[in-house]
């Protein structure tokens, strides 16, 4: 089915080839700051995909039906950064009330989330891409929460070995997560091209 | 809240500098980290940005400053958010119609300045708490900081990309009958990480030193 | 009652602050709009007028014309016509897109009066990898355009770049923006031509 291969297409493209993090450069400070461990770079992660996914569908449809095309598209960024901060409101509040366990183990970064620049660099990304159709941009929210968690887990896994290895005292920290970072780029940029 | 003639002497001038080098956001507080890797492939980009941040900064640390009294507590994040959405709406339009070239390069950068943590930590910490003069020293020591620090790390990408500084060439192309090959790894994602990683390592070296001497 | 009330006594820096920054946006929007839409057509009017240099100014011909850009894509463009001083044709330009090897490359197409051959094309925006990529914006790659038939072009990894005809070779180390160049040229022009021809444009004059 034609819609599929786009929507297949689609979703890869924002997973491996714009991986947001790693090429977008969006998501930055969670990245360093979470990354320690395993478990909670995928808690980070998966709250993220929560949120990216409701954040990209409805940032979406308050774009199309309100927004392109009417003197209110000046106001685009002032809607979009207060429906994800309301978003990511409601989330917590109805997380804390009705899954209690699952806000235990990834509800406390919900408020760091908000000023995450992956949300609303994604949304913006999306009304920069033109995509056309509501579950286009549903595949392709869920692809970079996806794609984020990727990136983050992969960069914990290195980063649980890097702390038993011998790096030197200026670097600890901050500047080798940001050079091992920058090396993982270079080997995602083997992906570019592969999507037309 | 702090009368004015009580303010010590210093204050300002300490609020100024620690912008510049003790809390500078990008080197120490480790803040707003999106937009100095995404925009500093080269200067003008990057001085560009600088100054948008500055002037988002110094408007938004102005009205929340004039309004910290009247915050209440559970709002004040939704407040500062809209403050700072509003200014870099009008700092986007005043690209496009100025400045249409950089508007291009910089692109969906500019509108993720809402999302700087720079701005809303120092609005959070310093703006809401502080008086007007206070806020706006502040404003203008982080962004002024803030700026330096991405035309460093842009100038040092940018030389090794393709040996000009601010499209002023320096060092002279080897396909132009010069010596320097360009290192085109500088402009892609590549460059910034480890270019800034290794600038951060510097820092600490440096900061660790002056901790040993004094 | 007291429910509102409390709302309000909660919320109302809110809803002020909101009024406030819409009017200031607003107003800011509408004192530059026109300068950003003047932003927008001076690009174009500037790299088309330097691939026809005899064009005093640019008319429309064709508004929303329908290009298929396959995947059951479509893309709705308007056709300029290049008037000289005198009234006469001298050109016809049209902006076109596609994806290339990063995002989209937005392209203008220059072609001359009676949609034989090409004028060139310049780059609108672009966002292809400095130094490999990018290299579609030098008038080395661009020159190949420049007198090449106007109908599909093919992209070939050697041969002579200097020869003027249907084939172009691509940028070394960056056969993928040089490729999505050429492709961008066959979606689009076959069907403004035919748009074209069949309206009658081609041929009354120049």
């Amino acid at each position: 089915m034609d819609t599929f291969n786009t929507l297949l297409l689609g979703f890869i493209s924002v997973v491996l080839v714009n991986n947001l993090v790693l090429t977008k450069f969006l998501g930055i400070c969670p990245f360093l700051g979470v990354s320690g461990r395993i478990d909670m770079a995928l808690g980070m992660g998966l709250a993220v995909t929560f949120v990216v996914t409701l954040s990209g569908t409805l940032t979406w449809l308050i774009d199309h039906l309100l927004l392109i095309g009417t003197p209110l598209e000046v106001t685009r960024y002032v809607c979009f950064i207060l429906v994800i901060a309301g978003a990511v409101q409601l989330v917590e509040m109805y997380l804390r009330k009705f899954f209690p366990s699952l806000y235990d183990s990834f509800g406390i970064f919900l408020p760091l989330i908000t000023t995450n620049c992956a949300i609303l660099g994604l949304c913006l990304f999306i009304n920069l891409w033109e995509v056309d159709s509501l579950l286009d941009a549903v595949v392709r929210s869920f692809g970079a929460g996806i794609g984020f968690t990727m990136a983050i887990c992969i960069m914990a896994g290195i980063r649980e070995n890097l702390n038993l290895a011998d790096v030197p005292g200026c670097l600890k920290g901050a500047p080798i997560t940001l050079i091992t970072a920058g090396l993982l780029t270079l080997a995602f940029m083997g992906f570019a091209g592969m999507i037309r | 809240m702090t009368d004015k003639s009580t303010v010590p002497a210093g204050l300002y001038k300490d609020t100024l500098l620690a912008g510049l080098w003790r809390e500078n956001p990008v080197f120490r507080l480790l803040l707003g980290m999106c937009p100095t890797l995404a925009v500093t492939a080269a200067v003008k980009p990057a001085f560009t940005m600088g100054c948008c941040v500055i002037f988002v900064l110094l408007c938004s640390n102005i009205v929340v400053s004039l309004m910290r009294n009247l915050l209440k507590p559970h709002l004040r994040i939704l407040m500062f958010t809209l403050t700072i959405a509003a200014f870099v709406t009008i700092a986007d339009l005043f690209l496009k119609a100025f400045q249409p070239m950089m508007s291009e390069v910089l692109g969906p950068y500019v509108p993720l300045i809402i999302v700087n943590c720079i701005i809303i930590c120092r609005a959070e910490a310093c703006a809401s708490k502080n008086g007007l003069i206070v806020s706006i020293v502040d404003a203008v020591g982080m962004g002024i900081g803030f700026t330096l620090s991405l035309c460093v790390l842009a100038s040092v990408r940018e030389l090794l990309s393709t040996g000009a500084i601010f499209e002023v060439q320096i060092l002279s192309l080897l396909k132009e009958g010069g010596w320097f090959v360009p290192w085109a790894a500088m402009s892609m994602p590549v460059g910034a990480f480890i270019t800034l990683g290794l600038l951060l390592g510097l820092v600490n070296l440096v900061s660790k030193k002056g901790q040993l001497k004094g | 009652m007291f429910k509102i009330k409390f709302f309000f006594q909660q919320s109302w820096l809110l809803i002020v602050a909101s009024f406030f920054f819409g009017l200031l946006i607003a107003v800011a929007n509408a004192a530059w709009q026109g300068k950003i839409l003047q932003n927008e057509e001076d690009k174009f009017n500037n790299l088309a007028g330097e691939m026809l240099p005899e064009a005093a100014s640019f008319e429309t011909a064709l508004e929303e014309v329908e290009v298929d850009l396959g995947k059951g894509k479509q893309k709705a463009i308007t056709i300029k016509k290049a008037v000289a001083d005198d009234g006469r044709c001298v050109g016809w330009a049209f902006k076109c897109e596609g994806s290339g090897f990063a995002d989209k490359i937005k392209l203008v197409l220059a072609v001359d009066a009676g949609f034989e051959k090409l004028k060139g094309f310049g780059v609108l925006a672009s966002n292809e990898t400095p130094g490999f990529g990018d290299q579609i914006k030098l008038p080395f790659y661009r020159n190949q355009f420049i007198g090449a038939p106007a109908e599909k072009l093919v992209l070939s990894k050697t041969g002579d770049s200097e020869k003027v005809d249907s084939e172009i070779v691509a940028i070394s180390g960056a056969t993928i923006s040089s490729e999505a160049v050429v492709h961008i040229v066959n979606t689009f022009l076959p069907q403004i031509k035919n748009q074209i021809q069949t309206k009658g444009l081609v041929g009354n004059d120049g």
